[in-house]
């Protein structure tokens, strides 16, 4: 279902292309700012958009240590149906995303995690404030590979470094 | 020192295995991580979805143009005007209506050149002209999504995250008003639980406690702090939302609309409201 690229250097790589065109129009929309994050987020969700789903432009982005959980909250409303897209950029870096209701209860119905991409997708059976967990890590020997076999220079001090946390995007989707 | 790394790396592999599986239950209270902050306000639209599940709605009967008001100078009247709008836009996309979505299109472009962000709304404003005379609906839909937000954005790169929360509180008033005024005229259940929304009114509560500078005092901004404590006694999270309640809370955020977008007795100036604009 979603456009998979191999690993998530060459997605860094191939970012600069698919950022400016996920950046500048997804469906006809415009976005006013660059961030690679929730671009890989947006790009997640554009199969679900021929789906029905209406994809929100508002997101929650950021940078985490990797390992280190988020909790956004949102609310939901009974009746329809939802998907939450997150993504990532960092090379080596990997995401996943999983959805509770406010008694911590799981409620995800389906789910996908391919490294910088990953889903969740739920129908509330209330109306109510929902918890969204996101998860990003980070494997410094796979980025190095990484880099190695698509003969990118090695990271310098500043540049390329990993610095201790990734970047990470969540948006959603109804319909 | 081998065994060592050796029993470090198995144990973080396991560890990173258990993370990884999906708990069936999370304990929220003591989530050892970190809560975002960030509350992304829903749009009307989200709701209105879920209504036109639940049965046909008179969405024409919804669309409320107000008469031009003495033009305000006050940032925080006109960032919520504009997001009550921006909600109007949706309730008349819902309706098809795309006469008043393009007058709200060029109501929008005067608002933002009036908060000084016209150059970034220009663009949207003309594709959501072009989008209604074209009858495409998800097209205007998503701009008046883009609209908004970039509205939003453009003020928190301006260090005016006030504004920008002013702006969601707009949208989401006129579409809870909305929401209600159909609700009250058929009321079941099932509809009026679309606004179990407590956590939304405690978001907008503290957002508006906080805010600094003379708006703060402003007679609108304070008669929307007092109705958004009246919304908030009516909604929370374990009671079950009345008929009653959802009567209380049309006339409730009418009374908040009507101090900065609707005119007083709105139901007699239904959609056939002079054109603010041409």
């Amino acid at each position: 279902m979603i456009l998979m690229q191999e690993n998530s250097t060459s997605i860094r790589v191939a970012s600069a292309t698919v950022m400016l065109a996920m950046t500048f129009f997804l469906m006809g929309k415009a976005y006013a700012f660059v961030n690679e994050a929730i671009s890989m987020a947006f790009e997640a969700a554009t199969p679900y958009v021929e789906q029905g789903f209406e994809v929100r432009e508002d997101n929650w982005a950021g940078e985490v240590e990797p390992g280190k959980p988020l909790l956004v909250r949102h609310q939901l409303f009974r009746g329809n149906e939802y998907w939450f897209w997150a993504g990532t950029s960092w090379p080596g870096a990997t995401i996943k995303v999983d959805i509770f209701d406010s008694k911590g209860n799981s409620i995800g119905l389906e789910s996908f995690s391919k490294g910088s991409f990953a889903g969740v997708r739920a129908l509330p059976q209330k109306t109510a404030t929902y918890f969204i967990r996101v998860v990003a890590r980070h494997d410094a020997k796979k980025a190095a590979e990484e880099a190695r076999r698509l003969g990118l220079p090695p990271a310098a001090e500043g540049v390329g470094e990993f610095t201790g946390t990734v970047d990470w995007g969540l948006v959603y989707g109804y319909r | 020192m081998t065994v060592a790394v050796v029993v470090a790396v198995a144990l973080s592999n396991a560890l990173l295995a258990q993370d990884d599986e999906v708990p069936e239950r999370l304990d929220l209270a003591n989530f050892p991580g970190e809560i975002v902050d960030k509350v992304v306000v829903p749009i009307p639209a989200e709701i209105f979805a879920v209504l036109d599940k639940l049965g046909e709605s008179d969405w024409g009967s919804g669309v409320v143009i107000p008469s031009e008001r003495a033009q305000t100078s006050e940032r925080a009247i006109l960032a919520l005007t504009f997001g009550s709008l921006v909600g109007e836009g949706f309730i008349a996309v819902q309706a098809k209506d795309a006469d008043n979505i393009q007058k709200i299109g060029r109501h929008v472009l005067l608002l933002s050149e009036s908060l000084g962000l016209g150059s970034a709304v220009r663009p949207h404003s003309l594709s959501i002209i072009e989008a209604a005379g074209d009858r495409e609906w998800d097209r205007v839909r998503d701009e008046l999504d883009s609209t908004q937000q970039t509205v939003r954005e453009t003020m928190e790169r301006l260090r005016d995250d006030e504004l920008s929360g002013l702006v969601s509180l707009g949208g989401w008033l006129r579409g809870t008003n909305v929401v209600t005024s159909f609700i009250s005229e058929s009321f079941n259940e099932d509809k009026a639980e679309l606004l179990n929304q407590p956590g939304l009114i405690s978001y907008f509560r503290e957002m508006i406690g906080s805010m600094a500078g003379p708006s703060r005092a402003s007679s609108e901004i304070r008669a929307i702090a007092t109705g958004l404590a009246r919304l908030e006694s009516i909604i929370s999270d374990e009671d079950m939302i009345s008929e009653e309640d959802i009567n209380e809370l049309r006339d409730i955020s009418r009374t908040m609309l009507e101090e900065y977008y609707f005119d007083e007795e709105v139901e007699e100036s239904k959609s056939s409201e002079t054109d603010p604009v041409n």
